[in-house]
């Protein structure tokens, strides 16, 4: 026991310098009067590709709005933390923010991560602005929940009346992604398209991991479909348009806001023309704010935002908050989670640089006209627009 | 629903969509039986292979031959590397199988996150579109990417059946395979052959691993998820037999898409660990082919 | 504060995870990677029962242990009947398996997850409270897998995993003791879950795959295999050193590939350089 107790007694001591280090470290708040807030993003994972591109975009928005004097003198100040879109680390982020960081309000997106960090939210009085996400169920998640952008059933509602109205396709065939973005998108659809009036003939689902879609695909083929519509993720539509294409299916396509992103057309090829997208932020033609940012990507990083739309939003998130802090500055009041959402359900409706007006509703929703997007010559080119 | 054309066509994609399965199982079998290895390193291996393709045939722009070749040679270099400075070291310690497992489990979540660290995690393949020519054929739509791949499989296993049945090596590693200090005693050499088993894994996977860019999209931690597909084969197929394995592969993925017409689509994916529950407690030592087959094929 | 007790309530999770796969793998000399489902079986059964039956949450724990204990006899009995090593398989499909089923079922809240679970306490001293019951039942459950591995019983272990042969023909069944190890260990798991469960009040399929496996397995081979400390130490450290690292503001893009490579980088360093983990087991252990 002699030589192995000193070594071990080291060794503990060792392990409980480690975490004292971890608490230890916990920077004490800037002394300075700035106007936090937090934004807990995928920045790593296999999400981080969208995740970066909207942090950029939000921080410009924040050095902009500084540079034009703040709110009332005071500077925005942004924390950002990444989640890698898991809910675990999420809520470890999100702890940090309330916590260490102490913001009263912060912005989060991608719905595991919004689901997850909500108990902590609703417990800590913080408000918790979920920006991206679309799970119906958000708006579900407590009284400091609230989404700025909207849920599934606003785009997914718009392409099916459009198809059915519009379009005049009667009989239209859905394949999803066997996961939960898949499965609930595939049920509003079918619900919508019904109640107006249409007919599902096919509604096969298809899993995440698979690469081969034949079987699937030749029930829908058999089911002589109108249109189809396809809600996945950006890694297996082109495949699954692809291979669509390769079995003789020619069918328009339609999908969601995830399906606008220059991967499509760039790994589907010629089978991407004529598919239909959603954006639920305006274009260039319907916001003049819109053509110059996009010019600033361009200048930036030499192309064009990863989901572009979604970019709009966190452009706009720290506008929102600024809001919200000129809000409580007139009133005097402090800033506190409480007051956040005060302020939120007081002002209501908010004026946006780059989605224009946005309000929220008593049911923690927010409603925004869907544009649609189609491939043209494998080019995105605005399509319609539903209120 | 149940036409023959739609069942020929299930069945000829699911059997070309099977091809990379073959080679995946077919390596992990081999390991597997001449090492008495569980070799979950393959999924490492299978991981370098194809980011080494991809920055060869999309970064530098090199033609896909030489992306290939590269691919290769990074896995053989690979592989020679965890065996000489990994598995022999673990062995010659006499290390219980569970360190060997843990060794093996843990090198291939190592690549995999240094795979994230360099390439990020943004799904990608190795052509920049995955649209290939179509011909049709009494009206089973067959792509070019089919045909490449059937051949592609076909040749490399005529040429390991060809090596095992034919060539001396070959039948040391059967020596070794059945009873490796017994064939240390004849003189031959029982690391060699560990050493050439997962040399020919790491061609295998190498290839494999090339179809599967060229035809879906890959992110870091793919590879683990694909090798349990080839683990569950090589059960199937009966540990020991590497024509078993081979056989399941093709056996699973037609399973898998013939489904389709009897099970709701959401269950496909769960209906392979469905398999493999049967299989553990009531097939533990795999699906025994018909004897006359396993005749045939002794190299299984 | 909030903060520290998260961290404090993660370490005694950890803990208690890290302790209970010990014993399976350390003493019992079984290969499984599939614990965290024994984790999340438990925490799913626990969260549910109490939701949609109403069943008090201390009570609700209870019944989550013992499904996941449960559950381990139902893996364990069929796969050891044929080998050690076939235990490893059967429990990476079982991991699997499990992850695809929960998604497709939708009262557990399928692949979104599940949310809304209850909390065992509420109010404002809610986290202490909740630190010093998971830091409590973390000594506790070490103290049963020292008494459990240091006595009588002990020995047995030792002597089956020693020699297996030797110890059936004196009579006695290595069977048997293999079994319960995996049933007590998983049934620690799963307490671990139930508390898990009803803190974070928020489950989803996602956070159970081979990743946490590989977490665990880091904890117990760096702590120390084998060794009643070694595990404290491995969890001790895995969830203080990442959140430590957090505040050495890396940029991001690099931090959790570099907190992946740590892990396992560890566990490759320590496999090759010091087997024994960094709590070594006393001689004679």
């Amino acid at each position: 026991m002699s030589h192995t107790a000193p070594r071990r007694a080291w060794l503990r001591g060792l392990a409980f310098a480690a975490a004292a280090a971890a608490f230890g470290t916990a920077a004490p708040a800037a002394a300075q009067q700035t106007l936090k807030f937090g934004l807990a993003m995928p920045l790593t994972g296999s999400q981080s590709s969208y995740g970066k591109d909207q942090v950029k975009a939000a921080e410009w928005a924040v050095a902009d709005i500084n540079a034009k004097g703040g709110v009332n003198g005071k500077k925005l100040e942004m924390i950002l933390l990444d989640t890698q879109a898991d809910p675990t680390v999420g809520i470890s982020a999100v702890n940090r923010l309330i916590n260490v960081d102490k913001v009263p309000v912060f912005v989060t997106a991608w719905s595991a991560v919004v689901k997850a960090v909500a108990p902590i939210a609703n417990r800590e009085k913080v408000l918790e602005l979920s920006i991206g996400a679309n799970a119906p169920e958000i708006s579900k998640l407590g009284d400091y929940v609230y989404t700025a952008f909207p849920l599934a059933d606003v785009d997914v509602t718009a392409v099916a009346d459009y198809t059915f109205k519009t379009l005049g396709k009667k009989r239209v065939a859905i394949m999803y992604i066997n996961n939960d973005t898949g499965v609930e998108a595939a049920r509003l659809y079918r619900t919508v398209f019904e109640k107006a009036g249409g007919q599902i003939v096919a509604f096969e689902a298809y899993d995440p991991k698979a690469t081969d879609y034949t079987g699937a695909l030749l029930k829908v083929r058999a089911a002589n479909p109108e249109m189809i519509h396809l809600h996945g993720l950006v890694a297996d539509m082109p495949l699954v348009i692809a291979q669509m294409r390769q079995l003789g299916i020619g069918q328009r396509v339609t999908t969601y806001a995830a399906g606008y992103n220059p991967q499509m057309v760039e790994k589907a090829g010629k089978g991407a023309e004529g598919l239909i997208v959603t954006s639920l932020a305006p274009n260039e033609k319907q916001n003049p704010n819109v053509g110059p940012y996009l010019e600033r990507w361009k200048k930036a990083e030499n192309r064009i935002p990863n989901g572009l739309p979604y970019t709009q939003y966190l452009h706009d998130a720290p506008y929102l908050v600024a809001a919200l802090y000129s809000h409580l500055e007139k009133n005097k009041l402090p800033a506190s989670g409480e007051n956040m959402r005060k302020a939120l359900l007081a002002v209501r409706t908010f004026d946006l640089p780059l989605t224009g007006k946005l309000t929220f509703n008593e049911d923690h929703t927010v409603r925004k006209p869907v544009n649609l997007v189609t491939v043209d010559n494998g080019q995105f080119v605005p399509l319609a627009t539903v209120e | 629903m149940l036409e023959s054309q739609i069942l020929l066509q299930i069945a000829w994609t699911s059997v070309s969509t099977a091809t990379y399965y073959v080679l995946f199982a077919i390596a992990f079998a081999l390991t597997l039986k001449v090492a008495q290895l569980w070799n979950f390193a393959q999924a490492g291996i299978m991981g370098l292979a194809f980011y080494a393709m991809y920055a060869a045939m999309l970064g530098w722009n090199w033609p896909h031959p030489a992306g290939v070749a590269f691919g290769l040679a990074v896995a053989v270099a690979a592989s020679v590397c965890i065996e000489v400075w990994g598995f022999r070291v673990l062995r010659g310690r006499r290390s219980s199988s569970l360190m060997i497992f843990i060794f093996a489990i843990v090198f291939a979540e190592f690549i995999a996150y240094l795979l994230t660290l360099v390439f990020g995690t943004e799904p990608q393949t190795l052509t920049r579109s995955i649209m290939s020519e179509v011909h049709l054929v009494g009206g089973i739509a067959i792509s070019d990417w089919d045909l490449k791949a059937l051949t592609t499989t076909a040749i490399l296993c005529l040429a390991l059946f060809a090596y095992l049945s034919f060539t001396q090596q070959g039948q040391f590693l059967y020596a070794v395979a059945d009873n490796g200090e017994l064939a240390e005693l004849y003189g031959i050499s029982a690391n060699r052959a560990y050493l050439v088993s997962l040399v020919i894994a790491a061609v295998f996977v190498s290839f494999g691993i090339y179809l599967y860019g060229t035809r879906a999209s890959m992110i870091p931690t793919a590879p683990l998820e694909l090798m349990l597909f080839a683990v569950i084969a090589t059960i199937l197929g009966g540990i020991g037999s590497i024509l078993g394995a081979g056989l399941a592969a093709i056996f699973l993925s037609v399973l898998q898409s013939a489904s389709i017409l009897v099970i709701p689509s959401q269950w496909q994916g769960s209906l392979t660990y469905f398999v493999l529950f049967v299989v553990i407690l009531f097939f533990p030592t795999g699906l025994r082919l018909p004897a006359w087959i396993r005749r045939v094929a002794r190299a299984g | 504060m909030e903060y520290v007790y998260s961290v404090l309530v993660m370490i005694g999770i950890y803990t208690i995870m890290a302790s209970s796969f010990n014993l399976i793998i350390g003493f019992g000399g079984l290969i499984s990677i599939a614990h965290p489902i024994f984790f999340a079986l438990s925490a799913y059964a626990s969260a549910l029962v109490n939701l949609h039956w109403g069943v008090p949450i201390p009570l609700a724990i209870l019944l989550g242990t013992l499904f996941a204990a449960a559950m381990s006899v139902m893996l364990s009995l069929p796969s050891l009947r044929i080998s050690g090593d076939y235990l490893l398989i059967a429990s990476m499909g079982f991991q699997l398996g499990f992850v695809e089923v929960i998604k497709n079922v939708d009262f557990a809240g399928g692949a979104g997850g599940l949310t809304g679970i209850a909390s065992i306490y509420s109010g404002p001293s809610r986290s202490p409270a909740f630190v010093v019951t998971t830091l409590t039942i973390a000594a506790t459950v070490v103290s049963v897998v020292h008494w459990l591995t240091h006595g009588e019983y002990g020995r047995a272990i030792r002597a089956m995993r020693d020699d297996e042969e030797c110890f059936a023909s004196l009579g006695r069944n290595p069977m048997a003791i293999k079994i319960t190890i995996f049933a007590v260990g998983s049934a620690l798991a799963g307490l671990a879950g139930a508390l898990y469960a009803h803190y974070f009040q928020f489950l989803s399929p996602e956070q159970f795959g081979i990743t946490q496996s590989a977490l665990i397995l880091t904890m117990v081979v760096v702590g120390g295999m084998g060794s009643t400390w070694g595990p404290v130490v491995g969890a001790l450290l895995l969830t203080a050193l990442p959140q430590a690292i957090t505040f050495l503001n890396l940029p991001p893009s690099v931090m959790a590939p570099l907190q992946g490579m740590l892990y396992t980088g560890l566990v490759l360093l320590f496999l090759f350089v010091r087997p024994a983990g960094l709590v070594a087991k006393r001689l004679g252990q």
